[in-house]
């Protein structure tokens, strides 16, 4: 599914000596890979950024309990990131966000299934030393 | 080998399912931990265990608390040091799937296929039989194979 991002398309930001600097080309980006490439690290950094920018909202297992629909209605104009989504996102979330013209997503999981996509949405994450500076960057997956 | 249960029904009432595998790990595995576990970290997340609680990240060196691990790689340290217990292996990557299936006892539910490339023989669980299957086609059929 190719549909331009809906509130940002590049976000970036430091958390001592690493750097997140993601380019979105999609409305919903799927971030999958193996395990220990930095996602949930990643993850973190963004969420410290809830702090002062109104425009992200992070979810993940601590809101095991929480109905994800319901927050994800709540929200417009969000880029909303949400971590092991293969266990919070049932398949009625999942369509919830595939229809979501409100807000865009950044998805860290394996399980594309309902979410409508391509591999135009799936990405993985690498790093670059920069220095003393780790870069987390999305390439294509596959 | 591993024993996989692709319905939630299916899992013996004398064992516990867990789907928060960072949370478990964090509360429980991470007090067992001994050599053991060297190995699998090294492994998956090409880190190193440097005390009881305590990792060297692999991209900068730091200490890091050992919280910081994949959930992946504790996802593999919940089913080794809890054989009796039944974890969700939804968030395991390639690398830890690997390990994961390798693993001499456990127990792993996933209701959609999960199979690493060059898997090994693992037991299968479900209303109608126990069985062993260490071909990755049949495997595959296995799981989706509707009950």
């Amino acid at each position: 599914m190719k549909s331009k991002p809906i509130a940002m398309d590049h976000f970036s930001t430091v958390h001592t000596s690493y750097i997140v600097d993601f380019d979105f080309t999609n409305n919903i980006t799927i971030l999958t890979g193996a395990s220990a490439t930095g996602k949930t690290a990643s993850f973190s950094f963004i969420r410290e950024c809830m702090a002062i920018n109104l425009d992200i909202v992070c979810i993940n297992y601590q809101n095991y309990q929480k109905d994800i629909k319901k927050m994800l209605a709540k929200e417009t104009g969000k880029l909303i990131v949400i971590d092991n989504a293969d266990i919070l996102l049932d398949d009625d979330t999942r369509k919830y966000i595939s229809m979501d013209e409100k807000n865009q997503y950044l998805i860290i999981g394996r399980n594309p299934k309902n979410l409508f996509t391509t591999s135009d949405n799936l990405f993985e994450l690498v790093s670059e030393k920069k220095g003393e500076q780790t870069e987390f960057r999305l390439k294509k997956y596959l | 080998m591993i024993t996989i249960f692709k319905n939630k029904r299916d899992i013996p009432g004398d064992m516990d399912y867990v789907e928060l595998n960072d949370l478990f790990f964090n509360q429980n595995t991470v007090s067992k931990l001994d050599d053991r576990a060297n190995a699998i970290v090294e492994k998956i997340d090409a880190s190193k265990l440097i005390g009881k609680y305590k990792m060297e990240s692999k991209f900068n060196g730091v200490t890091l608390d050992i919280d910081c691990l994949s959930t992946g790689c504790k996802t593999v340290l919940n089913v080794m040091y809890f054989p009796n217990m039944v974890f969700c292996m939804k968030e395991c990557g390639d690398n830890a799937l690997e390990v994961l299936y390798g693993l001499e006892t456990g127990a792993v539910y996933s209701d959609y296929a999960i199979i690493p490339f060059d898997m090994e023989t693992v037991k299968v669980s479900d209303k109608n039989e126990v069985r062993v299957i260490s071909d990755y086609e049949e495997l595959k059929e296995w799981w989706n194979n509707e009950e």
